[in-house]
């Protein structure tokens, strides 16, 4: 096991398939809670303080996402990770790519992030590093494919997909015992259709990402509380679950 | 002495020769050869180590695995390291802790206020000796330096252990609560600083 | 003959031409081609095996790939192990089936006959039902494994002691039977218990996770 220290980690590289190391020197933009050390003197700041509404009127234009990410600066090496997902490191030189917001870690300051028209997706444009997290190895696809919804984590160069409906084997189901064993919907009767020609980004899960720290911290927290205040969160439960 | 090996990140691989590991009850997932099993109270401490744990809850239910042949040991897919120990102590969250060599010693220390809002026990475990543990963490774990030149800053729910001559600071930081958002918790950092090595893995508890 | 390919440790790429494939429902990511899915209810078995599967519940949804393309399937970000047989049979939970073609022939085992009563404790206390999945003959299937699947040999010499929580499945020559050791049953610290281990004699491969069900 290699013994780590400022000298000899990596720049801006993975560390390990999980963790990734960003070679702060000028500003960069993380997502928040998913810092797991560093070294050196890195301050970060949430974005939203008046110091910085500059910055973020050039390159954050989507405000529903604000309050997730923060601001590091300062001079360090500052490691990255995501409960046991796997990180990855694009470089954009004057492109555009389209990501899940939730899947989105980080970029640099010079790249522009805005809402897609596609809800749930960020477009990144112009020049720089993004940081994305993956449920499993992410796998690039040629177009022209159809992807099963939830494995979808972006796309580059090609245009919006669509979605398309592949219900040719229900009906004869139906017809069959589909009363007896029930249909639900599964990946393969809603797609999504890529056309055109780029690259396509997909995970190699259907699943979101493992993300414990919410529950974590909920968890930590219930030991504090007295009955009456347990009883108000089983409240809030039962109304969440019903969504 | 047994040899501890790694088969594919995630499951431990143990040959005994008529000798004895300890390991958190539950995680064998298969054997070969003659094995006994056995659930220990003690955990190779003694009465008092025994009592310190009922009485700080930390939880380490162990068993004692003797025989002759290899032990295969697995928690949750989680990923394994193993370390080795050279007549060294080292500190670590106890429920981190897979498997150790009979021969090292385990004890209970007071890790500070660590513990209370990041929902890890207020006590943390120590293995001293020579012989080899395994650890299992989310994530391969990590193994950053500590120097005077430079000192570390960990996030608490990272943070797997440390060994060396090293000196453990809690940072309330204002700018650092910023960095959840989501719930109050984790609202400080930990600093290391002095001589040695601290293990980390790329996730939150 | 569709070809199999592990792109990495939770996804593989499946080629086609002009075949026909069986995995589980939802495991279909993505594919290029012309490809049609549908719901397959024998999977390449007969109808007394999807009786004795429906009547059991043994949840074993399958979908049918036919056409000629790419197909990648995964399954949950559970790990995915290629293997290959050579007209043999392999015993297998049906879930941790991913995939497999019409080379091989599938069918339900009953626990039961494998090692008499004792098999069909296991069965009804690990929860994991009393029949399996066979596959017979030769050709290649995928296995899904929560953290990877290791295969431990078993020989006439070296009988191999499995926790029956971490068995995803087993293939050539083998029986198995359940050992109780009593001093195994103290560590009881989880609610089922993890009272009994599964013994494999013979010759063949057990496969097993690295996590408990």
């Amino acid at each position: 096991m290699t013994t780590y220290n400022p000298l000899n980690l990596p720049k801006n590289d993975n560390l390990n398939r999980f963790a990734f190391v960003v070679d702060v020197a000028e500003e960069i933009f993380l997502r928040k809670g998913k810092m797991i050390a560093y070294y050196g003197d890195l301050k970060f700041e949430s974005l939203g303080s008046s110091l910085l509404d500059i910055l973020i009127k050039n390159t954050f234009n989507a405000p529903a996402y604000i309050h997730n990410f923060v601001v590091a600066k300062g001079q360090g090496q500052l490691i990255l990770g995501d409960s046991g997902n796997d990180i990855g490191c694009y470089d954009l030189d004057n492109a555009n790519m389209t990501v899940k917001a939730s899947n989105l870690l980080g970029f640099s300051k010079d790249v522009i992030c805005q809402e897609s028209t596609l809800p749930g997706y960020l477009t990144m444009l112009g020049s720089g590093k993004i940081f994305v997290s993956s449920n499993g190895p992410v796998h690039f696809l040629e177009l022209p494919c159809r992807v099963d919804e939830q494995a979808v984590l972006g796309w580059a160069d090609c245009p919006s997909p669509s979605y398309r409906y592949d219900y040719a084997h229900v009906t004869g189901v139906m017809s069959m015992v589909g009363a007896v064993t029930g249909i639900t919907l599964s990946g393969e009767e809603k797609q999504v259709d890529f056309t055109g020609a780029g690259t396509v980004l997909i995970q190699s899960s259907e699943l979101g990402l493992k993300s414990s720290s919410i529950l974590a911290h909920i968890i930590a927290q219930l030991p504090f509380l007295n009955r009456s205040e347990l009883t108000s969160v089983s409240g809030a439960i039962t109304q969440n679950s019903r969504t | 002495m047994s040899s501890f090996k790694i088969n594919s990140d995630r499951l431990l691989e143990v040959g005994l020769q008529n000798e004895k590991v300890m390991a958190i009850a539950g995680s064998m997932v298969a054997y070969t050869g003659s094995m006994k099993f056995e659930k220990s109270i003690l955990g190779g401490e003694g009465f008092f180590g025994a009592l310190k744990r009922k009485v700080t809850n930390e939880g380490m239910s162990l068993m004692q695995t003797t025989g002759t042949g290899t032990v295969y040991f697995a928690q949750n897919a989680a990923e394994i390291a193993v370390i080795p120990l050279a007549g060294e102590k080292i500190f670590i969250e106890s429920s981190s802790l897979l498997a150790y060599d009979i021969a090292l010693k385990t004890n209970t220390t007071f890790a500070g206020l660590r513990g209370a809002a990041s929902g890890q026990g207020l006590f943390t475990s120590t293995v001293e000796g020579t012989g080899n543990i395994a650890v299992i963490s989310r994530g391969n774990l990590i193994t950053l330096e500590v120097n005077p030149k430079y000192p570390l800053f960990v996030d608490p729910q990272a943070f797997i252990g440390y060994k060396g001559a090293i000196q453990q600071e809690f940072i309330f930081d204002v700018n650092w609560r910023t960095m959840v958002g989501q719930s109050s918790g984790e609202s400080y950092q930990l600093k290391f600083t002095g001589q040695g090595l601290v293990y980390i893995q790329p996730a939150e508890r | 003959m569709p070809s199999y390919n592990q792109l990495n440790e939770k996804l593989i790429e499946v080629t086609l031409n002009n075949e026909e494939l069986f995995a589980k429902r939802g495991s279909m990511i993505s594919y290029q081609g012309n490809v049609s899915f549908a719901r397959s209810f024998l999977g390449g078995g007969n109808v007394s095996d999807l009786a004795m599967r429906t009547a059991t519940n043994e949840g074993n949804a399958l979908m049918s790939a036919r056409g000629t393309g790419k197909i990648y399937y995964g399954y949950n970000g559970l790990f995915v192990s290629l293997i290959t047989l050579a007209n043999e049979t392999m015993y297998i939970e049906s879930e941790n089936l991913l995939a497999y073609d019409g080379r091989l022939r599938s069918g339900t085992m009953f626990l039961g006959n494998q090692g008499g009563i004792q098999s069909m404790v296991r069965g009804a206390v690990s929860g994991q039902g009393l029949f399996t999945t066979t596959l017979q003959g030769s050709g290649e299937l995928a296995l899904l494994s929560d953290g990877n699947a290791i295969g431990l040999p078993v020989s006439t010499e070296q009988p191999v002691f499995v926790d029956p929580n971490a068995y995803v499945g087993h293939k050539g020559n083998l029986t198995s039977t359940i050992v109780t050791d009593v001093n195994w049953k103290t560590f009881v610290g989880q609610a089922s218990g993890e009272s009994y281990q599964v013994k494999f004699m013979g010759q063949g491969t057990v496969y097993i996770q690295a996590s408990e069900r």
